[in-house]
């Protein structure tokens, strides 16, 4: 009977959300990842680890994203990628070189049977089983904001910023420095584990106070040991309620995180308008901080309400309705195409290896070649 | 060979890219040096790297590829090794009897003599030797056996998964089945004559229900209700403690503590749990362009012997770098000391020559091409290609051949003659006597057994800078005897072969 099965069985498919900072990987048809690594590989020459997304030629990608996927396959998952199939979670506004160099490597050197590429905001929200809502991402490098309404994004209303984690770990690294603390000191990893361990987003009224000068007692500090270096640095209070800040920070160019959302809502068209702003779904790693949903609705309202602009384009009574997700939300995106790849569409709407190998191209919406050939069919 | 830095001798493979010898495979039906980039990985067993057993494929699928006895600590990720403790068991002379007695009896009056001799029982709990983290820090009960019978942890919204995944398959049927009975409809079939009814397939229900036949239809599958998330206007505040109360960093997980149990990803280390250890797998290395094995290993997981073993260092001879005759400096003569290696039971006739002789690619090419007629003749058969079904496995030769990127930027002086390098005898070694001196080439310095060491002049660019690296290229032509081959006559074949091999001999000096 097993060998019976193993014959039988299709082999699931392998879904894969290869993001800025973290790759989260495992099965089709299972509730959480088996994996979710660093998104960097060791250099087979010099043996130094490197970020997979740091390259200068295509070529060297394309090495990069062999080796790294090499890893996943016979490290982490443990099948061999021949005649597999593949879920791939993308950003609809992701590089297109990253997207092609990517398929290449996947069909030409690891034959593989299809890959099934999915819009990650649209994938995030079928685990909720709604089909409308507004998506914010927000990821290592780069929060984004899509409208989806229906099941269709609003590719129109996109908005992108480039705060994301990133930026939280350089706040913190320049508050740090402020102190006195040296530059050695501070690495990347240092960095994310204080902001992990001790930041949160504070409340709107405590940030408001802060800029009308009005000091409150800040959070205890907290004193940090940095074990590669025996050396511990005290991390103020201060530091710990406000790296966050800089996702809020009012400025002229009307760009911080709920600017963006509004901003969102307003390019779309009106009848959607109210549907969007009764159903965020805030996903991402970047989104797992202590604080965020309540800081970030009690701004949407508070702009709402006193900003002109706003309040002279939106009407009505509007709460601001914020959905929780199954899991954790990174990997939400990757929850969704497990979801998908378990369905038969992964059967139907795959790019098949076949259909690769005949253009050598990956069918991209952005493409009008694409589209042409589409409507001409 | 060393180890720890990086050989100055690198070989370009096949497919281009440069490596030293000890990474390097041969294929012998090829016949052509092989890189890890350019072969085919393969899985050939999955084990336990901790308790060494060996777990089949199927198996080892269905258990999430992690083994069913051993645990990583959750904090440190060292693995978790079971400990016994001796628990006394109060073990009382007359057990009240369960059910008819009642548990009234034993909370009423407790069995009257206590046992003379308590009895002690073997618990388990798991602990890491490496951070002292144990399955009492975080409440798990001990166990009465050391393996097997640990939970797992179960996942929160599996039901809602299933939920979700069973709905989307659904709708997915539904949509594909909607498509096909749309297009059934938009083209009817061809029928030899013209009827006008068939579109709307009014006759055929109409005959069925006369003859009492039941309704012929489509089974509908059956629609799945799902109910959506609902977005709420609550979220969850920011705690007020968070203000007040100071923070211990050692009960916060860490990110890797988080990650590597992504189901949850627990914040507090009180939530931490024991990981199933995830296997191992041993590889087997297949060649792409003819699908022989390069590299097969033995199935069980405590030998690490190989059953084939095709790498390059025991079929290609072996360059070592010894040293530069004089310091390196721009566009001045110099010579470098070279020492040659036979691995093979054969002897070899080497030349180095500055460029890959003209004819080299197309022999090779001619070889192999040879070597795949008579595949050919098996699987050209007519039935198997118009059923689309080939025996062969699917060659996946199509990744782009690359050029070597290395650039040399010293002229050799190429070696006046070709020269013989004996074949290993290992039991020559202990010979103590002495060869009669044989009519040598100019430019060997010393031979011994297998070995040669070789002086080759060659000068640096003279554009150099110092500090610049020198790097050495040429190509050696080898005779090499293959003991496997396609013909039907078994004999030994020869074959001239060729390696292109680039040599760092290291810096300009200032």
């Amino acid at each position: 009977m097993p060998l019976y099965e193993s014959v039988m069985q299709e082999k699931p498919p392998i879904v894969l959300d290869i993001g800025n900072a973290y790759t989260k990987l495992g099965f089709a048809a299972e509730a959480y990842p088996r994996m979710i690594i660093p998104t960097e590989l060791v250099l087979t020459t010099t043996g130094e680890t490197k970020q997979l997304f740091d390259y200068t030629q295509t070529d060297q990608l394309y090495d990069q994203l062999v080796d790294f996927l090499q890893t996943i396959f016979f490290k982490h998952l443990l099948v061999s990628p021949k005649e597999r199939k593949f879920v791939l979670v993308e950003n609809v506004c992701g590089q297109s070189v990253i997207r092609e160099t990517l398929a290449r490597a996947l069909f030409m050197h690891f034959d593989v049977s299809s890959v099934l590429f999915v819009s990650s905001h649209l994938t995030a929200l079928s685990t909720l089983a709604v089909s409308t809502g507004l998506v914010v991402d927000i990821g290592y490098s780069e929060t984004t904001v899509m409208p989806v309404f229906s099941g269709v994004q609003i590719m129109s209303a996109f908005k992108d910023h480039s705060y994301g984690s990133c930026a939280v770990h350089a706040e913190i690294k320049r508050q740090l420095l402020a102190t006195g603390v040296k530059e050695s000191l501070l690495s990347e990893q240092v960095l994310e584990d204080i902001k992990l361990r001790t930041c949160f987003v504070t409340t709107l009224e405590r940030a408001q106070a802060k800029i009308n000068e009005q000091p409150q007692q800040p959070p205890p500090s907290v004193d940090y040991a940095i074990c590669d270096d025996d050396a511990v640095i005290q991390i103020p209070g201060t530091l710990r309620e406000s790296v966050y800040e800089i996702l809020f920070e009012q400025n002229n160019e009307r760009d911080s995180l709920p600017h963006l959302i509004l901003r969102a809502i307003l390019d779309c068209s009106r009848d959607v308008r109210r549907a969007l702003v009764e159903s965020i779904f805030v996903i991402g790693g970047g989104s797992m901080v202590q604080g965020l949903l309540a800081r970030l609705k009690a701004e949407l309202q508070l702009l709402l309400e006193n900003d002109n602009y706003y309040a002279a384009h939106f009407h009505g009574e509007l709460q601001f309705k914020f959905y929780s997700c199954i899991g954790k939300q990174n990997f939400t995106a990757w929850l969704g195409g497990a979801l998908c790849g378990a369905t038969d569409l992964i059967q139907s709407r795959s790019l098949s290896k076949e259909a690769y190998l005949r253009h050598e191209h990956v069918p991209d919406w952005s493409n009008l070649c694409d589209n042409y050939r589409l409507n001409g069919n | 060979m060393s180890f720890m830095q990086p050989s100055p001798v690198k070989y370009a493979c096949s497919c281009g890219i440069l490596n030293p010898i000890n990474k390097l495979f041969f294929c012998r039906h090829c016949p052509k040096l092989r890189c890890g980039f350019c072969v085919c990985h393969e899985i050939e067993s999955h084990f336990c790297s901790n308790c060494l057993e060996n777990i089949p494929s199927s198996e080892a699928r269905h258990k999430k590829n992690c083994c069913a006895n051993c645990f990583d600590c959750p904090c440190c990720q060292h693995t978790l090794s079971a400990r016994a403790t001796t628990v006394p068991v109060v073990r009382k002379t007359e057990e009240p009897k369960e059910g008819e007695s009642g548990a009234a009896e034993v909370t009423a009056a407790p069995s009257p003599k206590p046992s003379a001799m308590p009895t002690t029982k073997k618990m388990y709990y798991l602990s890491c030797l490496s951070c002292r983290w144990t399955t009492r820090d975080v409440g798990i009960p001990d166990q009465g056996v050391a393996t097997g019978t640990w939970p797992d942890k179960e996942c929160l919204y599996q039901v809602r998964f299933n939920t979700l995944m069973e709905y989307y398959q659904t709708v997915v049927l539904q949509e594909k089945q909607e498509k096909q009975e749309f297009l059934r409809r938009k083209a009817p079939k061809q029928h030899k004559f013209p009827s006008l009814t068939d579109r709307t397939g009014l006759t055929v229900s109409l005959i069925r229900r006369q003859i009492g036949w039941t309704e012929k239809s489509m089974p509908k599958p059956k629609t799945v209700h799902i109910t959506s998330a609902e977005a709420s206007a609550d979220v969850e505040p920011l705690s007020a403690d968070i203000f007040t109360q100071p923070l211990n960093l050692r009960n916060i997980t860490t990110i890797a503590q988080r990650h590597s149990q992504p189901a949850d990803q627990p914040t507090a280390v009180s939530r931490l749990y024991p990981q199933r250890r995830s296997l191992w797998i041993k590889r087997s290395l297949r060649c792409r362009q003819c699908e022989h094995n390069l590299i097969k290993p033995e199935y069980h997981p405590t030998s690490i012997k190989y059953r084939i073993q095709l790498f390059a260092r025991c079929h290609v001879p072996e360059v070592v770098m010894v040293r530069c005759e004089q310091p390196l400096q721009a566009g001045q003569s110099n010579a470098i000391l070279l020492k040659f290696t036979n691995p093979t039971m054969y002897d070899m006739t080497i030349s180095l020559l500055d460029a890959p002789p003209p004819d080299a690619e197309v022999n090779a090419d001619a070889f192999q091409q040879a070597c795949r007629i008579k595949e050919e003749a098996i699987t050209s058969s007519p039935l198997l290609k118009s059923s689309g079904v080939t025996l062969a496995r699917q060659n996946s030769t199509r990744e782009v051949k690359r050029e070597v990127k290395e650039v040399t930027n010293a002229t050799i002086v190429p070696l006046e003659s070709e020269f013989v390098l004996n074949q290993r005898d290992d039991s020559k070694e202990f010979d103590e006597d002495v060869q009669a001196p044989i009519e040598e080439p100019k430019f060997i310095v010393w031979r011994k057994g297998n070995k040669v060491l070789l002086r080759l002049q060659f000068s640096p660019a003279a554009e150099l800078q110092p500090g610049n690296n020198v790097t050495l290229g040429f190509c050696m032509q080898y005779t090499y005897v293959n003991t496997v081959s396609n013909t039907p006559d078994k004999e030994p074949t020869t074959h001239a072969l060729y390696s292109r091999i680039f040599i760092h001999a290291g810096d300009i000096v200032n």
